[in-house]
């Protein structure tokens, strides 16, 4: 199961790349990053779950009770579920940005063909 | 509160300065740049506090709300001010300082709302470098890595009357966002594999053989933080990024943003990586290329920020060699080159920024006769290309010397350092000539008239790269020696972060300033680059930097795929 998750997360992230290097268009581009991005939660979410394994943050468990008794299973890393969601916030941050930047650039130059940007070069 | 505790305050001031810049604006528009210098002072007197312990030899440790060590295990977000860190984060607040200066004499008189919002990016960035320096977890500086991120995107896009600030923001927010993702990835599976996310602890569970995830994770904050520091082949954004924007916010970026990622790869390779593995071999190969080709492209530049801005390419690479060299010269050079880089670079992207504003012009080949027109903004350029030259009684000289120093062990890499040296030699001086020592007979049309705030900055900075230079001897023994040793000595920055106080080693640095091996190689790079820059001012670009300039088209895909090759480069190199 987890493994599926690691081979989707992999085709996930390298569609995301292929687009970010190959398109032309602006949008897509941007979504070539949100793809990779999605990619990363998937396998965020995937990496924190731990077989046979406590949690981090019952390094310290309160007196009288054991890990064991506190964790009947499996677990899942919280550390790692925070992780996954500053960077959804993030990423919805920096989409934010990056299409801010293409509207404006679709208002200048009436096209989101990456060909128009690149008047700095060499 | 104890003086390790008050250490978030440094932090704290410039991000409450840039939420109150945008407010205070409404009341009268220069006081959100009077904000952003106050908040400066503030996080000044905080830092200079701290220093003032930690050169001593007691550096401070913080716990943020109290989440301190377990077992040797830390979750919690650390602060460690650190000779190195403490250095970074002053020389922070003393550029922005000067940078808060120069903008408040060049934009005093932009609207409220333009105004509020450039300083409120400027203050968030200067926080974000400020905790990037201080902080030693990698999430943390992952989080402080994407707020200078955000932060830069504004500044760059801020200017939209000339289009190609547009098209720079995006190829910047392009790659600057593919590292963030890299670092974040990397960090997240350091974490997953080792449990920590503490620099010390990180360092702590690395001993004995590396698995595959932690390779990988490694390999990731390399390539994320080398996009930040704008190292070949993930430079792409760099010199586009410096072109559109106004002088003092070139300087922030190439004087300290990129800085960010220079600590971030001190920290990660160097600091929590184990030593012996290829990861030296690496970062000296990424500096190697970075310092040659970012030379070679600034000879040829007819812009004046980009030539710049190619530069400070070279220079990242050149800091880099140092840091990777190992030896105590070497690692304290690339310290006081890190300094001294920022001073010398801030100084010449406010000159630039003081021309651009003065005559609207940036092509060198339009340019010319400053030196009659403006007499303090070129002799201030000429202070800082003397500076950046290496000639003796200037700062370069003192960091350049110590960096080639270091690199003896390695001819074929001193070489190729003293190579670029004499480009980037060749480069400063031709832009010098060009654009501000050569006579100009037609007037300009437009030419404004210089103002105290940039006066005060280009001063204040130009005097601040000569006493570097003079007193570079007390400087290596008080702020470099000691930063050398905590990035020599890995395992006592590692029981520092985990809170096993204790004090730093001594390393000691071998410097004379009059010897001859010091003073005769870099006269010898100056008569060669000098050399250099007459033939390149009278024949004309080299042919053999046309299929260099031709690689870079400006296209946001090709910039993605050279940052792709270098990821893989990374991870191939630490995985085979």
């Amino acid at each position: 199961m987890i493994v599926a998750n690691y081979l989707v997360a992999a085709a996930v992230f390298c569609l995301g790349l292929l687009a970010i290097m190959l398109h032309r268009d602006l949008i897509k581009v941007v979504l070539g990053l949100s793809l990779m991005e999605a990619s990363g939660y998937l396998m965020l979410v995937s990496m924190s779950y731990r077989r046979h394994a406590t949690a981090p943050v019952l390094v310290n468990p309160p007196s009288g009770q054991s890990e064991q008794s506190l964790v009947n299973g499996n677990v899942t890393d919280p550390v790692l579920q925070n992780f996954c969601l500053t960077a959804i916030v993030i990423g919805v941050a920096v989409t934010g940005v990056f299409l801010a930047i293409a509207v404006r650039a679709a208002q200048h130059y009436r096209s989101v063909d990456a060909a128009n940007l690149t008047e700095l070069h060499g | 509160m104890t003086l390790a505790g008050s250490l978030p305050l440094a932090v704290a001031a410039p991000l409450l300065g840039g939420a109150l810049s945008p407010l205070v604006a409404r009341l009268h528009r220069r006081l959100a740049l009077v904000v952003g210098l106050l908040s400066m002072a503030a996080s000044g007197l905080v830092l200079g506090l701290a220093a003032s312990r930690v050169y001593r030899g007691h550096p401070l440790v913080h716990y943020l709300s109290g989440q301190g060590p377990s077992h040797g295990q830390v979750l919690g977000i650390t602060f460690v001010a650190d000779p190195l860190g403490i250095s970074f984060a002053l020389l922070t607040v003393l550029i922005g300082f000067f940078l808060f200066s120069a903008l408040l004499s060049e934009f005093g008189e932009i609207g409220e709302k333009e105004l509020g919002g450039l300083a409120a990016l400027c203050q968030l960035l200067l926080a974000a470098l400020i905790a990037a320096a201080l902080t030693a977890d990698t999430i943390n500086l992952f989080v402080w890595f994407e707020v200078a991120a955000l932060a830069s995107y504004g500044l760059t896009g801020f200017f939209l009357e000339r289009p190609i600030a547009l098209e720079a923001a995006f190829k910047m927010a392009v790659l600057t966002s593919m590292a963030g993702f890299a670092v974040f990835l990397g960090a997240a599976m350091l974490y997953a594999d080792r449990g920590a996310l503490n620099f010390g602890q990180l360092h702590a569970s690395l001993a004995g053989p590396l698995p595959r995830p932690v390779l990988v994770g490694f390999a990731l904050l390399i390539a994320g933080f080398a996009t930040k520091a704008g190292l070949a082949p993930f430079h792409g954004w760099l010199p586009d990024a410096h072109t559109p924007v106004p002088g003092a916010v070139s300087a922030l970026f190439s004087a300290l943003m990129v800085n960010l990622g220079v600590i971030g790869l001190v920290r990660c390779g160097v600091q929590v990586f184990p030593s012996g593995h290829r990861m030296l071999g690496l970062l000296t190969a990424f500096g190697l290329v970075s310092a040659l080709l970012g030379a070679l492209l600034a000879l040829v530049q007819d812009d004046l920020k980009r030539l710049l801005a190619w530069d400070t390419v070279s220079q990242m690479g050149l800091l880099m060699l140092g840091f990777a060299s190992a030896t105590a010269e070497g690692t304290a050079g690339a310290v006081l080159h890190l300094v001294n880089h920022a001073l010398f670079k801030a100084l010449l992207f406010l000159c630039a920024g003081a021309v651009v504003h003065a005559t609207g012009m940036t092509s060198l080949s339009q340019l010319g006769g400053i030196l009659q027109r403006r007499p303090l903004v070129a002799i201030a350029f000429t202070v800082g290309v003397l500076s950046i030259s290496g000639v003796p009684g200037f700062n370069g000289y003192v960091s350049l010397d110590l960096l080639h120093a270091g690199l003896e062990h390695e001819q074929p890499v001193l070489w190729a350092a003293r190579l670029a040296q004499v480009i980037t030699v060749a480069a400063l001086f031709r832009a010098a000539w060009l654009g501000f020592l050569r006579r100009r007979r037609e007037p300009y049309e437009h030419l404004a008239a210089p103002r105290s705030g940039m006066r005060l900055s280009l001063i204040g900075l130009g005097v601040l790269c000569v006493s570097f230079g003079v007193f570079g001897y007390s400087i290596i023994r008080v702020v470099a020696g000691p930063a050398a040793a905590t990035v020599l000595h890995p395992e006592r920055y590692a029981a520092l972060a985990l809170g096993r106080g204790g004090g730093l080693p001594v390393v000691p640095v071998e410097f004379s300033y009059f010897g001859a091996k010091e003073v005769v190689p870099a006269l010898v790079e100056l008569a060669l680059g000098l050399l250099l820059c007459l033939a390149v001012v009278r024949y004309g670009e080299p042919a053999p930097i046309r299929p260099l300039r031709r690689l870079h088209t400006g296209s946001v895909n090709d910039y993605a795929m050279f940052a792709t090759v270098g990821v893989l480069v990374c991870a191939v190199t630490l995985l085979a």
